[in-house]
């Protein structure tokens, strides 16, 4: 594989031009990728709301791993490889409640919720259950480092990224005032979109307000391009923030509860950060929400959607209208993110350049992308 | 010990764990040799710890005291 040149990205966002197609077009790009910027990092794998009671189990893939989602007895969410420490076997394959312990469906070892190796039937002959080459202390199943915040599972792979607290430090400081009990809609607040695109191109549009009146001119009666500002802090996460947010109301007038003690400034403000690679959140008066981007290919994302709300019972007809709402802005950007796909078939493009007034955001995006790629590739340059 | 054999494959064929605790452990208590024992009571207590059947206890206790499980 050669070696993209990011130099020309990690210029002052004046001069810059965006990432070459193949962080867009190639395999081997994708997994270099892979690598370097989201396993490398506190990567979004989905929400707690996923495992809602104790001992339920979901079976994820992510960037071909095969993973374990569990809420073990605790109450804890752990994520682990959904594979037995035996033959390599995959552990559970379809959602389900753990009743008791994990009982790998090949030679029956079992592992408890918190992965502990519980019993090895037969290891040292029949109806002999243990063996001294096998330690089960030393077995148990694989945990990947997790945290979660906002209700969304952060997992980071390679067990190198600095903690969690640390790496987000600044944008849980800047959304201290939504560190409370987010409660998830429900059935009607999730969903799901795929869309035929390399997932840093959900970001990238996630990122600025330049599109939006063109994109969505429905905000435009009320939410104009001069009543946006940029969000960016280098290095974690960027994006932008409106000084018009207006509540959704029903028939009656009434409105979701708000999430209590918020300051004034969030009576009309609302936000929509990148925590960089791939979760896409916005926080509002009244509501809140995560789009886990889950790259499936170089060329194909699914978007996974949830909703929150200040309290665990709200009005399932406002809930389901706010729902599709979303939705319909996030259809929108649908043909967008599919044609900037498709242009980078277009040999030669050079990348793109970027509004220095507009795409701050964006480009912030993209030299953070470009710095963890040199970090992944500097000690295989001196191999 | 072929009538309980067409009621273990019955309870395998029907993913009746509650039943598979059951009929291995009578197996158990039925066998005479301490190996073909402790395979069946095995058995029993897997499926007795996939399920947490208050069973478990009972199923580990005689398994520890044949050596076939850690005794803590």
């Amino acid at each position: 594989m050669d070696r993209s040149d990011l130099s020309r990205v990690r210029r002052p966002l004046e001069a810059a031009n965006g990432l070459p197609n193949a962080h867009y077009i190639d395999p081997a790009v994708f997994n270099e990728e892979r690598q370097a910027v989201l396993f490398d990092n506190w990567a979004g794998l989905g929400v707690g709301d996923d495992v809602p009671e104790i001992g339920d189990a979901v079976p994820l893939t992510f960037l071909g791993m095969p993973l374990l989602m569990v809420r073990d007895r605790a109450g804890k969410v752990r994520v682990f490889q959904n594979i037995c420490r035996h033959r390599g076997m995959i552990l559970v394959d379809t959602p389900r409640k753990i009743e008791g312990v994990i009982r790998c469906p090949y030679h029956s070892w079992c592992y408890s919720t918190e992965g502990k190796l519980v019993s090895t039937p037969h290891v040292g002959g029949p109806g002999q259950n243990t063996h001294e080459g096998i330690d089960r202390a030393l077995l148990g199943l694989i945990e990947v480092r997790s945290h979660i915040w906002m209700d969304v599972v952060w997992i980071n792979v390679s067990g190198t990224a600095l903690p969690f607290e640390e790496v987000n430090e600044d944008l849980i400081a800047r959304w201290g005032e939504f560190d409370k009990p987010l409660h998830h809609g429900g059935a009607d607040s999730r969903f799901q979109l795929a869309v035929n695109c390399n997932w840093k191109l959900a970001v990238e549009n996630y990122c600025e307000s330049y599109h939006l009146p063109w994109i969505h001119p429905g905000l435009n009666s009320y939410s104009r391009l001069e009543d946006h500002y940029h969000i960016e802090n280098a290095g974690h996460f960027s994006g932008q923030g409106t000084l018009v947010y207006r509540q959704l109301k029903g028939e009656d007038g009434k409105s979701f509860p708000d999430f209590e003690d918020l300051s004034e400034r969030w009576d009309t403000s609302a936000e929509y950060i990148t925590a960089y690679p791939n979760v896409l959140l916005g926080v509002h008066r009244d509501h809140t929400f995560a789009i886990i981007l889950v790259p499936e290919a170089h060329d194909r994302t699914i978007e996974h959607v949830h909703l929150y709300y200040s309290d665990p019972k709200t009005d399932s007809e406002l809930r389901a209208r706010n729902t599709e709402q979303w939705k319909e802005v996030f259809e929108e950007d649908i043909f967008v993110v599919e044609g900037m796909q498709r242009g980078r078939h277009a040999v030669g493009f050079d990348g793109g350049r970027f509004s220095p007034a507009m795409d701050g955001p964006t480009h912030m995006f993209h030299h953070w992308v470009a710095s963890q790629l040199d970090r992944h590739r500097a000690p295989l340059a001196a191999e | 010990m072929s009538d309980l054999n067409d009621k273990m494959l019955e309870a395998h064929a029907e993913d009746d764990r509650d039943a598979l605790i059951g009929l291995y452990a009578q197996a158990a208590d039925e066998a005479v040799d301490i190996d073909a024992k402790c395979f069946f009571l095995t058995h029993a207590y897997v499926f007795a710890l996939e399920a947490a059947d208050p069973r478990v206890p009972y199923l580990r206790k005689q398994l520890v005291s044949h050596g076939r499980e850690p005794a803590d």
